[in-house]
């Protein structure tokens, strides 16, 4: 079962409009650990303190500052951070379409199921969007507010579905570039074998494969430490990293192994 | 500068192993606020606050603890964390090697990079080229705190970058939201793909602004001319403070276990 409708618009270029429905797509389950104070085990809470006085802020003291340069602000109140929000509209604007292998993961951030609202003759719309967009192999990018917030994202078609992917900006992705990697001259030969083992390795995506067995692990280690058993401290363990003169024999050996 | 890790370990395919930290891919964008203390200025820090004794708790006195009843708590030391699987928690191995393409969108979770530790860099140069050259990623299962993660590692811009997955069964079905079997009008389509091919150009996210943030920064722009800006009071660092925040806690236990 897909998740409740969170948001209605209208997907729309040129003469277009597909009206549609929002649903999110996942559902985590996790175990929840709280943070205690070890001696008491008093549940602790967050608690915003002031760096110079080191004391609590109650919400009443707290302000927002925008750090013009280090260490100086410009506070800007509530009242003036609501009229930058974007008007509310139930249009998800479509501006443009590119191939769907230009979208570079790391842009993707949340997807929604898009469900065709009734609106729309019996979907009709809504199909031949999906049709369309399959055939030209391409996905809208768009922008829409939702909740106070503006968006930017990518609409999809999968099977016989619409989805729309939200975008992060282009300012929220670190480039590679600020990590500071050093160039290391590799052998052809290297590289040759390298790939031969990346090959040998391939397999299809079957997430269906990858449970999440440590969930049921830490659940019977809790229900074993409620019980006042003892646990058994585990070593992690740690490979020894491959020294860079031993790289090509090493990655023979893999070879070898895999073959 | 060295990037500040989130994790580190090691990153293995069969028998190769590189020593790596994890470090964030994304950053919260240009236009983000602090939280200040009205009266002096000064930014506000997220500390664990005991509200009993009424104190900041230095987070080597911070433990975590699972609520079984209301109020009683079983308690879970990072040693014992790591005991559930030693096998994943300090390495990422990879199992399998992929190719993107098969992996849905929906799976993705959140991005990150890994960058090579001390003697990793050939190594971790060698994972990167060979990643791009096949266009097949690594698949692997690694344990954080108290989440094991299914990730993908795959190669972009001469780096590693590292997302992790949903597991499938956090997945919801889609199949009650489709379409019913209604016949779509060819000629329908064939007007939509036309106006379509019209708008095809390149994929390009930096000309996509958050249009907020353009007022926004119309209003700082403004704000500071008005008015001079306010001046915090000078810090200085303080050593073995608490957790900035959650997150940040989690991190900080990890860390606490370095590698040899």
């Amino acid at each position: 079962m897909a998740g409740a409708t969170i948001w209605k618009g209208s997907i729309h270029f040129g003469d277009t409009d597909v009206p549609v429905k929002l649903h999110t797509a996942v559902k985590e389950e996790r175990i929840q650990f709280h943070f205690l104070h070890r001696r008491d085990q008093v549940r602790l809470r967050q608690q915003m303190i002031c760096a110079y006085e080191k004391e609590p802020v109650p919400a009443e003291q707290q302000s927002k500052g925008f750090e013009v340069e280090d260490g100086k602000y410009v506070i800007v109140d509530p009242a003036e951070l609501d009229q930058t929000a974007p008007e509310s509209s139930r249009m998800i604007e479509v501006h443009e379409f590119v191939k769907t292998g230009q979208i570079d993961p790391i842009f993707l951030d949340r997807l929604y199921y898009l469900e065709p609202d009734m609106q729309d003759n019996q979907g009709k719309e809504y199909s031949a969007l999906v049709k369309a967009l399959k055939e030209l192999d391409v996905a809208g990018i768009c922008t829409w507010n939702m909740r106070k917030r503006s968006y930017f994202g990518a609409l999809q078609a999968r099977e016989k579905m619409l989805r729309l992917n939200t975008l992060r900006y282009a300012d929220q992705v670190i480039a590679v570039g600020s990590l500071d990697l050093q160039d290391v001259p590799l052998s052809e030969k290297e590289l040759k074998i390298g790939s031969e083992l990346i090959e040998k390795m391939a397999a299809p995506f079957e997430p269906g494969k990858f449970g999440n067995e440590h969930q049921k692990k830490l659940q019977e280690m809790i229900e074993k430490k409620a019980r006042g058993e003892k646990i058994a401290i585990l070593v992690p363990r740690r490979l020894k990293p491959t020294e860079s003169d031993q790289l090509l024999q090493v990655l023979e050996a893999s070879l070898k192994k895999a073959a | 500068m060295a990037v500040q890790g989130i994790w580190s370990g090691t990153i293995s395919f069969s028998l190769v192993a590189i020593p790596v930290r994890l470090v964030k891919a994304i950053e919260p964008g240009r236009i983000s606020f602090r939280l200040l203390h009205s009266k002096d200025y000064s930014p506000l820090a997220r500390r664990m606050f005991c509200p009993e004794e009424e104190t900041m708790v230095p987070r080597d006195e911070i433990i975590r603890g699972y609520e079984i009843v209301p109020n009683q708590y079983v308690l879970m030391t990072d040693e014992e964390l790591e005991s559930v699987s030693p096998e994943r928690s300090r390495t990422i191995e990879i199992v399998d090697f992929i190719d993107m393409k098969e992996v849905d969108p929906v799976y993705y979770d959140h991005p990150y990079y890994l960058v090579p530790s001390k003697g990793g860099e050939k190594a971790y140069r060698l994972l990167v080229e060979v990643m791009r050259r096949t266009n097949k990623a690594g698949l692997a299962k690694f344990v954080l705190a108290e989440r094991e993660y299914l990730v993908a590692v795959t190669s972009r811009d001469g780096a590693l970058a590292l997302t992790t997955l949903h597991y499938s069964e956090e997945i919801l079905a889609d199949e009650d939201l489709s379409p019913k079997k209604g016949k779509t009008a060819a000629e329908e389509q064939n007007r939509m793909k036309k106006s379509i091919e019209r708008m095809i150009e390149n994929f390009d996210p930096g000309k996509y602004a958050d249009k907020r943030r353009k007022k926004l920064t119309d209003l700082l722009a403004t704000k500071a001319k008005e008015k001079a800006p306010v001046e915090a009071p000078v810090v200085e660092q303080e050593e073995g403070a608490g957790p900035a925040d959650l997150v940040a806690a989690l991190e900080e236990s990890m860390r606490k276990v370095k590698p040899r």
